[in-house]
């Protein structure tokens, strides 16, 4: 730890250019950049190379434009050459009035933009033109999806081992950890739970720090944060600050959009890049926007945060709020020597732009940017995630098993529902007996269990798609494959519901007494068990797909209301008409299955009374192939058999939909734009592309539904 | 004359202005007693003075948990009541409790319907309080003027919007909120955090309108959390609170003054309002502890900050001593005495809605029945699966005959129809929770009672259930081919109709008892499979066990009557096949009584007069639980306090345990549980 901290205070005190000398790649294998000994570490087995040489990251870019395709055909430049740099060891903050272009920055230099954005310009990485890779810049979202029911140390140890190498010893890994935890001074609430909606967790600023912490967790050179302290108090917002400025400090580089900093927060800042409507207000030493302002003829008022006053003047909004104000109320502004009061606020842009374009600063950050792009550094490349598949659907298994043991609305709330219910169905239907009406009794007890009961497992879509969140950020930021994501899914799930359905048809199997035997009873909760996974896996193919809980809800409902009503029990099989429901709906129906092989497993072998006692005794047989219409000629295994390969379709489903919605559906919105646009432009036809920039990587549209 | 005289002079401010409200309140405290495990009783407030002028307004500042939130709902009345409040608190020289809806009091989120447009938002709010005697013409007036004071002439047509529609922005949301409260002209407005959520230029939009609003001669209070500077500006008087304590009371140019005075100085290029808080908020003692404890703080500019050395639980300490002793306390204290002595008006105590009580209903239904056909959620949608699902009901019952398997399938589906997509209600879940939160803000500032609004929901969702009813009806009894006379037909559509209306009402109940969404779909699905279970469809009724199932469960199923209506509807009078061919037909007579154990002794439109007694029972059972929860809740904790009370005395030394030591152990977020705890709407 000594040695890190005196790495850190040198690279702290060293400025940009010490920097870029310092960071030549020294002969001897001294890591320079400010590595602590376990990013060194971990950078050797990333680049496999004995010697690491300098890994830290020079960002500029240049004229960067970025134009936006609307539904209409319509373009909209959204950034307008832009020109700026990010250096190791400073934290630069983007800020601007919302829709200044803020995220769609962040979101070009860290090569997230939706798909139907289009850029122009150079965005360099260490001098070399590239696109960057998930792990080497690390992103961290608005939003902290993470689970709620892990302790901090257990969410970062878990991303952890989904992520870093199998080779390295767990005693490297636990240090590497518990390093993350110190430094993102998490140290304190490291063994309380995160927090859902019924379990009380850690703040909103800490839960911040701990996206944070899951993102520099392998020690990435560069850093983007959207809005990390938009939503927390000031307190937490000037601790999260005050964390990023440390990053920054141990010679990472890092930038962030921020909103509306207060006083102390801003002030941390090393570089402030000031947009307005996508156009650079200023680009420089955050110390020095006072300055800059003051040269414009916008000097800050005493007394006043310079960020709310940069913010006041380039945010045009107020234009309209003053016009509105001045023409619905009696009252005139009080008079004040603000020289805001006299000029509106888009002709204020307009003077700081055309000053800023002109200033010494603008000057200082073009050469700066030139010389930067000169020195070619390394190459920073990096996979998303080092570990290797069993391990990473090990560790998910493990982790979501821990996530649904923990969560009470996930099984454990259902698990108290089907008891409930079972127990009710158990006494309706007690002792059912083998007179005349229990032969449709047991007929309408089978429909009842796998009918309502399975409906039941739609009070576990909440947390599923609490699931699907926490999913998304980690896939986006490549922790993880699909594969992987699914097949612990599955794994983790089975205990659960094998104890659910054991329990539930067990109360319900010897309280109404079902046909005698061991045998029997075991099919039955075999196919209980069958029925609700594959209830589960047709939700998560649903929850894939629909944009919100409620319509998967009726989606769900509707699907199951159609399922039940072919399944052969309120429509006798023979009875159903053959176009479209008998073929094929009655056979992609799971309850069709289902019943057929539990009114065989029930049914067979029993004798039943008949309507008056005189009349001979009816057998079961008789019953299934009569009354039933059941093909007895097929064995229940086989039935059970075919439930059980459904569970295995629907898996296949939900892995294409996640797959489709990855890969296929941004190409299209893609594609769409290409053409709208083109369209428009008719035969100046312009390369949209002038670099390999704008083709972006597949997942970006797909968890942000964001700018 | 009246703006110049409030905002010129501190003394003597609005002597002459007639209508102003002044409130006093002096030594008020508040503590949140606490009997479980010895743990300690909480003290939110301690010994508060201060006063609020017509003309001016005031801001409520400090850190979260520092008592903000329950000043205001003390001064306004709202204080939860299992908090044990001391002190007096007078309006115009008078001690007087308000009730709700005397003082205007806009609360931290916007509860709207998203449907409606802003200007029929405030319309149908003026409607529902203003007086009957108002014609359509000063309604109008009232309204546009509302409107314009409120700057929302541009976005006077745009719908408010929810979950699905786009709608106006955050800022415009919380001056609709705004403009609804000033309707009727309140001397005393209050406000809790009014600009939190809001970008800078709208937060100065809103804080503006607060001013004039003052500047007309209004007294405004408003808590904030966090103001820019250049909202900060614009208040006039300053309560900064923390920890229940009085850090400054004055006005809020001084208060920099004071601070620097006190000896933390705020920094030239520092917004003021973020240096006081900076100087109390003890969570900023965590947080350099957490950063030492990480080795970072070497990093943490020492420049011109006094406050990283010192911590600000001592700062705090010495400020609150300060202002004891200060010129401005004095100030305050003489200006207190001051208005106490001016014989001012009576408020005259008007409850929240002047409006008819047939007024309230017919503005009510109005609205109701506008939102309803523009949510798409509420009623489209489902009409859409109705639709869908009735279709596919009626192709797989599609002419069902008259054949011996007929006689189940015709039983099945009539029990799929009552049952399972009655179940469909579910759907309308969410739209109706909004309206519910709309409900309850309305109630509490007393626009209207309880029975209207339970009498305008099911007057204005009968046409949607009618035509869901009429659609779903009419294409799967003309698929399946259920009867051919037309009297059979009605039935068919009156026994759907009832069975709906009544799960509607059953969701009602739910959502007026569950804490949210996600229990209320697990609760309303339980419910309705049990009684689905006991309607005499999945197991004859004969067969139901006597005890609970079949006396009484069955017999307060809607479920039960809804299935014997139906089948006596469709089977009595047809014959069908035989089991075996040859054998003797069966009469519907014999289905029913023998096949299904149904009795014939009443007829079917007994059953359907047994739904609607049941639908009635439940509107009841809606009413009482909303009166319970409104009138018996608050009795229970009436009576908690009055214990805490007598502890209190038993325990003298309750006056002098300084509350600062005690919170500083606490951890950190049981702070912000505190905030809002007292809000009557959590």
């Amino acid at each position: 730890m000594a040695h890190e901290t005196e790495k850190t205070s040198n690279s702290a005190a060293g400025h940009s250019m010490m920097e870029i000398e310092a960071s030549k790649p020294s002969g001897h294998g001294v890591v320079a950049g400010g590595l602590s000994p376990l990013s060194e570490t971990l950078w050797r087995e990333k680049a496999s190379l004995e010697i690491v040489g300098d890994v830290s990251a020079r960002l500029t870019w240049k004229d960067l434009t970025v134009t936006v395709t609307l539904s209409k055909g319509e373009t909209q430049k959204v950034l307008e050459g832009l020109t700026g740099y990010a250096e190791p060891g400073t934290f630069t903050a983007l800020m601007g009035p919302s829709g200044s272009g803020k995220s769609t920055l962040l979101d070009a230099l860290s090569s997230r933009l939706a798909a139907n954005a289009f850029l122009s310009g150079t965005i360099l990485l260490n001098g070399r033109k590239r696109k960057l890779s998930f792990g080497t810049a690390a992103y961290v979202t608005q939003d902290d999806n993470l689970i709620g029911t892990l302790t901090v140390r257990e969410t970062i140890s878990y991303s952890a081992r989904l992520r870093l190498p199998d080779k390295m010893s767990w005693s490297k890994k636990r240090a590497l950890i518990e390093s993350t935890i110190i430094e993102m001074g998490l140290q304190d609430c490291a063994d309380t739970v995160i927090g859902n909606w019924h379990l009380r967790g850690i703040s909103g600023g800490e839960k911040r720090r701990v996206s944070i912490a899951l993102e520099i967790l392998t020690r990435p050179r560069l850093l983007f944060l959207d809005e990390p302290t938009s939503g927390l108090d000031s307190a937490s917002a000037f601790f999260v600050t005050q964390t990023l400025r440390a990053l920054a400090r141990d010679g990472r580089t890092v930038i962030a959009s921020i909103h509306q900093p207060s006083s102390e927060v801003f002030e941390l800042f090393d570089q402030l890049y000031l947009l307005s409507s996508g156009k650079t207000v200023y680009f420089g030493q955050a110390s020095d926007a006072y300055e800059f302002f003051a040269q414009a003829g916008f000097p800050c008022p005493a007394l006043r945060n310079p960020s709310d006053h940069f913010l006041r003047c380039v945010n045009s909004d107020f234009d309209k709020v003053k016009a509105t104000l001045k023409g619905s109320m009696k009252l005139g502004f009080e008079a004040s020597d603000d020289p805001l009061e006299k000029i509106t606020t888009a002709e204020a842009i307009r003077v700081l732009i055309d000053s800023f374009r002109t200033s010494q600063y603008s000057y200082a950050a073009r050469e700066k940017v030139e010389e930067i792009s000169k020195v070619k550094g390394t190459v920073l490349d990096s996979g998303g995630s080092q570990a290797s598949f069993l391990m990473q659907t090990f560790t998910l298994s493990k982790r979501s098993f821990i996530n649904m043991s923990r969560d009470f609305g996930y099984y454990w709330l259902r698990l108290v529902i089907y008891i409930v219910v079972t127990v009710c169905i158990g006494t309706i239907y007690l002792n059912v007996g083998t007179g005349y009406n229990s032969i449709l009794a047991r007929g309408s007890c089978a429909s009842f269990v796998f009918g309502f009961v399975t409906f039941m497992s739609i009070g576990g879509f909440p947390s599923f798609v609490e699931d699907m969140k926490v999913f998304q950020r980690e896939r986006l930021n490549g922790h993880y494959g699909v594969t992987a994501f699914v097949i612990s899914n599955t794994l983790s799930a089975m205990p659960f519901l094998i104890l659910i359905t054991f329990l539930a048809g067990t109360v319900c199997y010897y309280m109404v007494r079902l046909h005698p035997g061991f045998k029997h009873y075991l099919f039955f909760v075999l196919c209980l068990y069958a029925s609700v996974t594959v209830v589960e896996s047709l939700m998560m193919a649903i929850a894939s797909i629909v944009p919100n809980f409620l319509m998967g809800i009726i989606t769900g409902a509707g699907i199951q209301g159609i399922f039940m009503l072919v399944s052969g029990y309120f429509r006798l099989p023979n009875d159903i008409p053959k176009p479209v429901w008998r073929y094929p709906m009655s056979y992609i129906s799971f309850h069709f299955w289902a019943l057929q092989g539990q009114y065989q497993n029930d049914l067979s072998g029993l004798v039943f009374d008949n309507q008056s006692p005189d009349l001979p005794k009816i057998p079961g047989e008789y019953i299934l192939e009569n009354v039933f219409q059941i093909d007895t000629a097929r064995s229940k295994w086989i039935d059970l058999s075919v439930i059980l390969s459904m569970i295995v379709v629907y898996r296949i489903i939900f892995f294409i939909m996640i797959k489709f919605s990855e890969d296929v559906t941004p190409w299209i919105r893609g594609y769409m734009a290409r053409r709208r646009m083109q369209q428009k432009n008719g035969n100046q036809n312009t390369t949209v592309s002038p670099n390999g920039l704008t083709q972006s990587p597949s997942l970006r549209t797909y968890a942000t539904g964001r700018r | 004359m009246e703006i110049e005289g409030a905002s010129g002079g501190h003394i003597g401010g609005g002597e002459g202005s007639g209508r102003g409200a002044y409130l006093v309140w002096e030594d008020l405290s508040a503590v949140l007693p606490n009997f479980s495990k010895g743990s300690p009783t909480r003290r939110l407030l301690n010994g508060l003075s201060g006063y609020a002028e017509p003309g001016r307004i005031m801001a409520i500042m400090g850190p979260s948990g520092s008592g903000k939130s329950t000043l205001l709902d003390t001064l306004a009345g709202r204080l939860s009541r299992n908090v044990v409040m001391t002190g007096n608190i007078l309006f115009n020289g008078k001690k007087k409790r308000l009730a709700y809806g005397a003082v205007a009091y806009v609360t931290q989120e916007d509860v709207l319907l998203g449907t409606l447009t802003v200007r029929e938002t405030i319309t149908y709010s003026a409607h529902l309080r203003l007086p009957s005697s108002f014609t359509k013409e000063e309604v109008k007036n009232i309204v546009e003027g509302t409107i314009m004071e409120m700057g929302l002439l541009e976005c006077a047509d745009r719908s408010i919007g929810n979950w699905h529609l786009r709608g106006i922005s955050g800022g415009e949301k919380k001056r609709v909120s705004i403009a609804l409260e000033i309707l009727t002209r309140p001397c005393i407005l209050f406000l809790d955090e009014p600009t939190s959520g809001l970008d800078s230029a709208s937060a100065f939009f809103v804080t503006q309108t607060l001013r004039s609003i003052a500047r007309d001669g209004r007294t405004v209070v408003s808590s904030v959390h966090q103001p820019s500077s250049e909202v900060f500006a614009l208040f006039d008087d300053l309560f900064l609170l923390s920890g229940g304590e009085t850090v400054y009371f004055g006005e809020a140019k001084t208060a920099i003054e004071f601070f620097a005075e006190a000896g933390v100085p705020c920094p030239s290029r520092r917004n003021p309002s973020d240096h006081f808080l900076r100087c109390i908020n003890s969570d900023f003692d965590i947080v350099t502890a957490t950063l030492k404890g990480s080795q970072r703080i070497r990093d943490v500019p020492t420049s011109s900050d006094p406050l990283m050395n010192l911590a600000t639980a001592e700062i705090k300490a010495r400020l609150v001593e300060k202002y004891k002793r200060s010129k401005y306390a004095d100030k305050t204290r003489a200006r207190m005495q001051a208005i106490l002595a001016i014989e001012g008006h009576v408020i005259e105590m008007k409850s929240g809605s002047q409006a008819s009580w047939w007024k309230q209903l017919s503005t009510l239904l109005r609205r109701s029945s506008l939102n309803m056909s523009r949510d798409v959620g509420y009623y489209w949608l489902r009409i859409i699966i109705y639709i869908l699902v009735s279709i596919c009901v009626g192709t797989i019952y599609f002419d069902v005959g008259n054949g011996y398997t007929a006689i189940f399938a015709r039983a099945a589906c009539g029990a799929f129809i009552t049952g399972f997509m009655t179940f469909m209600s579910i759907g309308g879940f969410p739209s109706f929770i909004e309206e519910m939160k709309v409900f309850y803000r309305e109630r509490l500032n007393g626009y209207y009672g309880v029975s209207v609004f339970i009498i305008s929901n099911f007057l204005s969702s009968f046409p949607f259930l009618a035509v869901v009813t009429l659609t779903s009806g009419t294409i799967t009894y003309y698929l399946v081919k259920f009867r051919t006379e037309f009297s059979h037909y009605v039935f068919f559509c009156l026994n759907i109709f009832a069975c709906i209306s009544v799960i509607e009402s059953l969701m009602m109940v739910v959502a007026s008892l569950v804490p949210n969404f996600l229990m209320g779909i697990i609760t309303g699905a339980g419910i309705m499979g049990i009684l689905m279970m006991t309607s005499g469809f999945f197991r004859l009724l004969p067969d139901l066990p006597k005890p609970f199932w079949r006396y009484p469960v069955s017999y307060l199923s809607y479920g039960s009557w809804g299935i014997q209506g139906a089948y006596k509807n469709d089977f009595l009078g047809l014959e069908f096949d035989p089991m075996i061919p040859g054998d003797q037909k069966l009469t519907g007579d014999f289905v029913i009584q023998h096949m299904f154990g149904i009795p014939i002794d009443h007829s079917k439109w007994w059953d359907l007069a047994a739904i609607v007694a049941i639908l009635v029972s439940y509107r009841v059972l809606f009413f009482v639980i909303l009166k319970f929860k409104e009138n018996a809740l608050p009795l229970f904790q009436t009576l908690y306090a009055k214990r805490t009370l007598q502890k209190l005395d038993k325990r003298p030394s309750f006056r002098k345990v300084p509350s600062i030591s005690s919170k500083r152990h606490q951890p950190l977020h049981s702070l912000s549980s505190q905030e809002g705890l007292n809000s009557p709407l959590q």
